[in-house]
């Protein structure tokens, strides 16, 4: 049931992403909201639902836009395994540790897509990309992790708040 | 152990699709997902399309008040230039106009004054001009407007300026004519700042409109120098004379430049016996 919540709330963030995405730059790169929810639901709810999402998304982002259909979904697995940090407890707080895997997963996401896009034959500026590119797309997809992780953090609490009245009634 | 079996499933379903991708087999997938989310993708953009605009002006308003001051000076100082160029086109035109009045009179010589200043004062009606002793200008010159109508004449002199006493002024009298009938009168001016022509013969045919000018009787001025146009007719039939208002023909109160005749300088009545 959840799944038809999460599903269309997921190709939301990615139909604004590709839609308004570009009218919003920041130090000249756009940000990657998609990457930065599934990262979020990733840390707080656990990987398991976005193994589901990630390939439903991505796949969906690619076909409305002229990135070959794939790359996303390869650039996004990187949230899977990442999202094994929360297991660790490096700090008390949760907030800390996402803002870095968001930015870490942001980097992986744009090295996977060049290095996809570089095998198939385009031109990519390998140089000029880390300080025009992976940098700023890294610090905006940072900056926007609290409007992700709040509500995100509020709804789960709320709902385990709630399962566990069940429990305990 | 799941998690690598998802992981390397995702990574060859990305694999897979890309090379399809490569080679065309999703376009028609690609057009369908096109076609049904355009609309949704469009009203998006035309969503964020203001409020990014907003954005932009939000960031660009330091350099928007600074673009503003700019142009602002600009603004300013073109209209300087501008009222610089106008005031430029004036002086043409009266200088225009003044080259008339030299030719018309060609036995006459004339210098161009700039009138400076007025008399603030609610009881007197003269002007300084931008011309003095130095110039050639002496007491008692007649002073022309640039269409060539009379002014007045010089009532002081310093070096470099000179008062003019208007013909309006209370304390002027000028011996007129009126070239109709060629009526003798004095023209004197009023309080108000208008003309008033006194001494007219009761018998004499004036109306309203003729054209007052000077008569040259007393040598203070120069004959035919026109004056002003008779406007209404005052006197009774027991009167032994007739006033007229005469309103002058120079518009006195817009003067920017005169000419002051040279050539006519009045008779000193020296008090020696």
């Amino acid at each position: 049931m959840r799944y038809f919540l999460l599903g269309p709330l997921a190709l939301t963030v990615a139909l604004f992403q590709v839609a308004a995405g570009p009218y919003f730059p920041l130090l000249g790169a756009t940000a990657n909201p998609l990457l930065v929810l599934l990262m979020c639901w990733a840390m707080v709810r656990g990987p398991r639902e976005t193994m589901v999402l990630i390939p439903l998304a991505a796949v969906f982002k690619d076909l409305i836009t002229n990135d070959p259909v794939g790359v996303s979904l390869l650039a996004l697995l990187p949230i899977v395994p990442l999202a094994a940090v929360r297991e660790r407890h490096l700090t008390q707080s949760e907030f800390l540790p996402i803002v870095v895997v968001v930015v870490v997963a942001s980097l992986c996401y744009h090295l996977v897509y060049m290095v996809v896009l570089t095998f198939l034959g385009e031109d990519v500026p390998w140089l000029q990309s880390p300080l025009r590119v992976l940098l700023p797309a890294a610090l905006f997809d940072a900056v926007l992790t609290p409007l992700f992780y709040l509500p995100l953090r509020g709804a789960t609490t709320l709902l385990e708040s709630r399962t566990g009245l069940r429990a305990v009634g | 152990m799941r998690t690598i079996v998802w992981l390397l499933a995702a990574a060859f379903l990305a694999l897979v699709t890309i090379l399809l991708s490569q080679k065309g087999a999703l376009d028609p997938l690609r057009n369908v997902a096109l076609t049904v989310v355009s609309p949704l993708e469009r009203g998006v953009r035309n969503a964020a399309e203001p409020v990014a605009d907003l954005l932009d002006r939000l960031a660009e308003r330091q350099d928007l008040e600074e673009e503003n001051r700019q142009l602002r000076q600009q603004i300013e100082e073109l209209r300087a230039e501008i009222a610089g160029l106008r005031e430029q086109q004036s002086l043409s035109q009266e200088l225009q106009e003044l080259l008339k009045v030299q030719e018309s009179r060609p036995g006459d010589k004339f210098l161009v004054a700039r009138v400076i200043t007025k008399d603030p004062s609610n009881l007197k009606e003269r002007l300084a001009i931008d011309r003095g002793r130095e110039d050639g200008v002496a007491e008692g010159m007649v002073v022309m407007s640039s269409g060539g109508s009379l002014v007045g004449k010089v009532s002081s002199v310093l070096d470099d300026f000179a008062w003019v006493t208007l013909i309006t002024d209370p304390n002027s009298s000028v011996n007129a004519m009126v070239m109709e009938s060629r009526t003798q009168g004095v023209v004197s001016g009023t309080l108000h700042g208008g003309l008033r022509m006194e001494l007219l013969p009761q018998e004499a045919e004036v109306q309203p409109g003729n054209t007052v000018a000077t008569s040259g009787l007393g040598g203070n001025f120069p004959d035919a120098l026109l004056i002003g146009e008779v406007v209404s007719v005052q006197g009774s039939p027991q009167d032994i004379f007739k006033k007229a208002e005469v309103e002058p023909a120079a518009a006195l109160s817009r003067l920017e430049n005169v000419l002051v005749m040279t050539s006519f300088e009045p008779p000193r009545l020296d008090s020696t016996p």
